[in-house]
């Protein structure tokens, strides 16, 4: 199985990656080369969408982890929306889960990013 | 007292990645007529990438070109996969390289992780210069 990568610019600081079919060990490095292309250090928020995403193994781990380490690094925010529940079990197993900002659809992250956006304009 | 049905079937792949494909269109078309779980078919399917592709990052040069087989063993609510391979000794269950960094999961480490946790029994076995990894996983139907 293949897999295919969107990435839209959401607003002029923040990149959705969508994920779809097998991020496995013959498909990580397109998403690692993808991210290396499109995620620079101006960019405050990645979106990893995975709701079409069907198979995940530890090398796909690795780059979605990489990713994330990269944006603590720069002081940004990584999300993950959408998990499938086959997804969500490997993120389980690993017991990755916890720390991380994963929402189990679009309207819950709206919520959040609506939030955050609201303490930024009160100066929180 | 009858014995339990079993059967048995066998596939060769080459050191690349590119063969995991293979790999997986073999179990699928194993396993499809067993009336196995949607949720099991899919634990094993993460379980061969895993161990396919450990077999072939730790493969030395002298190896790669040498086949690694893979035996499929039905029972009646159990199945065993079998991997074999000529490469040097290695046994992913003792790999203290491999262990995962629970605090930072890019360093890698989870592919074993995932084995242990998704299968009920691993046995590794060094026999003939051969590397002979087994797992088995438990099912209802």
């Amino acid at each position: 199985m293949s897999l295919e990568i969107t990435v839209t610019t959401e607003n002029s600081n923040s990149k959705r990656v969508s994920i779809a079919g097998s991020l496995d060990s013959n498909t990580a490095q397109e998403l690692q080369h993808s991210v290396d292309a499109e995620i620079g250090d101006t960019i405050a928020t990645v979106i990893f969408d995975l709701k079409e995403l069907d198979f995940l193994s530890s090398a796909g781990l690795r780059v979605i982890f990489k990713t994330r380490k990269m944006m603590d690094n720069n002081g940004g925010r990584f999300l993950l929306v959408n998990l499938q529940p086959q997804i969500k079990k490997v993120f389980e197993i690993i017991k990755a889960l916890d720390g991380m900002n994963v929402f189990k659809n679009q309207e819950e992250m709206d919520n959040y990013l609506a939030a955050m956006q609201n303490k930024v304009i009160d100066g929180e | 007292m009858n014995k339990p049905e079993t059967s048995k079937t066998c596939i060769a792949l080459k050191h690349k990645a590119a063969d995991c494909r293979k790999l997986h269109d073999f179990l699928s078309k194993n396993i499809q007529t067993k009336n196995m779980p949607t949720e099991i078919q899919h634990d094993l399917r993460l379980v061969i990438e895993e161990i396919f592709s450990n077999i072939v990052n730790h493969a030395d040069i002298a190896s790669q070109d040498n086949e690694i087989k893979v035996e499929l063993k039905h029972g009646t609510r159990s199945i065993s996969i079998t991997f074999t391979d000529t490469g040097k000794a290695f046994n992913p269950l003792c790999d203290h390289e491999n262990c995962m960094h629970e605090n930072d999961h890019s360093e890698g480490g989870m592919g074993v992780h995932l084995i242990k946790s998704l299968t009920d029994h691993q046995e590794y076995k060094r026999i003939r210069q051969q590397n002979v990894f087994t797992v088995t996983k438990h099912y209802n139907q």
